[in-house]
């Protein structure tokens, strides 16, 4: 055995027995070459930030450091090129020197973009989409060792089924060589973070949503108040109506430096994703059973943010707007009771996970929450005839074969 | 004015009541630590907290500027931890300049508001 990979909040370790860190795509397919030939398993790792094991395996892990960067950009298309490992920090920085933006962004930007495109990764916006969804082509080192360009890369409007394949796969596909993002003009955002009464929010929660163009909050469970996050373009920052406690933070800046956040305060998270109109009664239940079960050990707080809906085969987002609800837990605390306990009361309202974070789905349940999963997993087979991409944890959420993929 | 106080303090009678009842977060039940530093200078402390069945906390870090007051909720505490609701804990604040330190409970377990003031044993300069 190798090395040891160790994930961001330490819940995840493992051994490998070797780490690949290929600089061009090239490197990339004698890595699967090699791999098939010996029948090894090769997994793609970002920056680790996930919970679940997507990236474990005792063979190959392939580190996407040496291949960052962008490739090309366009003021014409409105479309970014970027190498698989670029940071979305630096990807924001990138796109902005070249008068461009990213249309939105997660809470936080350590991740890279393949790892944050591939597994459904977003923020908050009700007429904005994830990560994924703005994924209209690249180009794919697939199982057999071929490169596979796919959508604009392609020639087709980035809606074809490769594409939307693509867009949420997990790694399971093949391994980007590149990634093609849509993008908008450099623009910049004004951030409001206020404290406000949890009440207030839940009854103003959709009025907020329709009135500014990033709405979130974080739920406190210890003292059953929010903070409240909103960002708009400076020109269309209207006058904010809560009722505001306390004025956290006022900020202006280029959008990729505004979205994100620095965090440095480990934690495990759960969150799942529902449809939107249902998600303040969803709250609610959320916010009730952890004052009256959970609250006197877990401390840290509750993220509820909107999502537009999109069309990729298996995001969490395709069934029209979606709310998301993360529970949070300080990493060296338990969690699994917390979660344990929430994820069937997630279930009952029809919500579906993150692909990369705890939950305890697998094949069997996560076949039913998908209309196209027999199309996704059709077209894997058929880029990953050998299996090279697959390890025990995407075999229980594929194939079903480990009877339960575990918190 | 002089710094006053000393460089460490020692709780030993904290619990945080579990239940609550009234309007959040005004009436939550809670553990307070109310920090005076009249010195002239910022006074950066340290707080571990200690367990009856559990090794004591990781260090949690406060600043309390010059010849200012802050008060900190125990129930609050995040980084690096949350602190248990209803456990008893004994708590110990050192500081690298002297302050004047105590302990606030605020029980609503019913709705008579109780609140108790507990002085903290001082040791140092």
């Amino acid at each position: 055995m190798g090395e040891r990979f160790r994930n961001w909040s330490g819940s995840l370790s493992f051994e490998h027995d070797r780490r690949a860190r290929p600089s061009t795509e090239s490197d990339l397919r004698a890595i699967v070459d090699d791999a098939r030939a010996n029948g090894r398993t090769v997994r793609p790792v970002g920056s680790g930030h996930s919970s679940v094991p997507l990236v474990q395996t005792s063979d190959v892990l392939v580190d996407f450091e040496h291949l960052s960067g962008l490739r090309e950009a366009s003021t014409h298309s409105m479309t970014a090129s970027l190498l698989p490992g670029t940071p979305l920090e630096a990807a924001g920085e990138i796109l902005a020197d070249h008068g461009l933006g990213m249309e939105n962004l997660g809470d936080v930007a350590y991740q890279t973009v393949a790892g944050a495109v591939s597994t459904g990764t977003h923020g908050t916006g009700r007429t904005l989409g994830n990560m994924s969804s703005t994924l209209v082509g690249g180009r794919l080192v697939i199982g057999t060792g071929e490169v596979v360009p796919f959508g604009t890369e392609a020639g087709t409007d980035g809606t074809d089924d490769l594409t939307r394949a693509a867009q949420v796969a997990l790694g399971s596909l093949g391994m980007f060589s590149s990634l093609t993002l849509r993008v908008l003009d450099r623009y910049q955002l004004h951030r409001r973070n206020v404290i406000a009464g949890a009440d207030w929010t839940i009854d103003h929660f959709t009025e907020l949503l329709n009135r500014h163009r990033h709405v979130d909050f974080y739920w406190y469970p210890r003292r059953d108040e929010v903070k409240l996050r909103i960002m708009d373009r400076p020109d269309e920052a209207v006058e904010l109506l809560a009722p505001v406690r306390e004025v956290k933070e006022r900020e202006t800046g280029q959008s990729h430096q505004i979205i994100t956040n620095a965090r440095d305060l480990r934690f495990e998270e759960m969150e799942y994703m529902f449809p939107l109109e249902r998600g303040m009664e969803i709250f609610e239940q959320v916010r009730q059973r952890i004052l009256d079960r959970h609250r006197h050990y877990v401390g840290w707080r509750v993220l509820v943010r909107s999502i537009a809906p999109d069309n990729a085969m298996l995001s969490n987002c395709n069934g029209g707007p979606t709310m998301t609800i993360a529970l949070l837990q300080n990493h060296n605390l338990e969690y699994a009771p917390y979660f344990d306990d929430l994820e069937p009361l997630f279930l009952e309202y029809g919500g579906r996970p993150h692909w990369g974070k705890k939950h305890s789905q697998s094949a069997a349940s996560l076949r039913t929450m998908y209309p196209e999963w027999d199309a996704f997993h059709e077209i894997r087979r058929r880029l990953d005839p050998d299996a090279v991409f697959m390890n025990d944890y995407l075999r229980t959420l594929f194939d079903g074969e480990d009877g339960g993929a575990g918190l | 004015m002089t710094a006053l106080g000393k460089t460490t303090w020692v709780f030993s009678g904290g619990n945080i009541p579990r239940t609550s009842t009234g309007v959040e977060p005004e009436f939550t039940s809670r553990d307070e630590l109310c920090l005076l530093n009249t010195g002239g200078r910022r006074a950066e402390l340290e707080m571990i907290v200690y367990f009856e069945d559990a090794d004591p906390s990781l260090p949690f870090r406060v600043v309390v500027e010059p010849r200012r007051v802050f008060h900190v909720r125990i129930n609050d505490l995040i980084d690096p931890h949350a602190i248990p609701l209803g456990v008893p804990y004994g708590l110990v604040v050192t500081s690298d300049e002297p302050i004047v330190a105590q302990l606030t409970r605020v029980d609503t377990r019913q709705s008579a508001l109780a609140t108790t003031v507990m002085p903290g044993y001082s040791v140092g300069d």
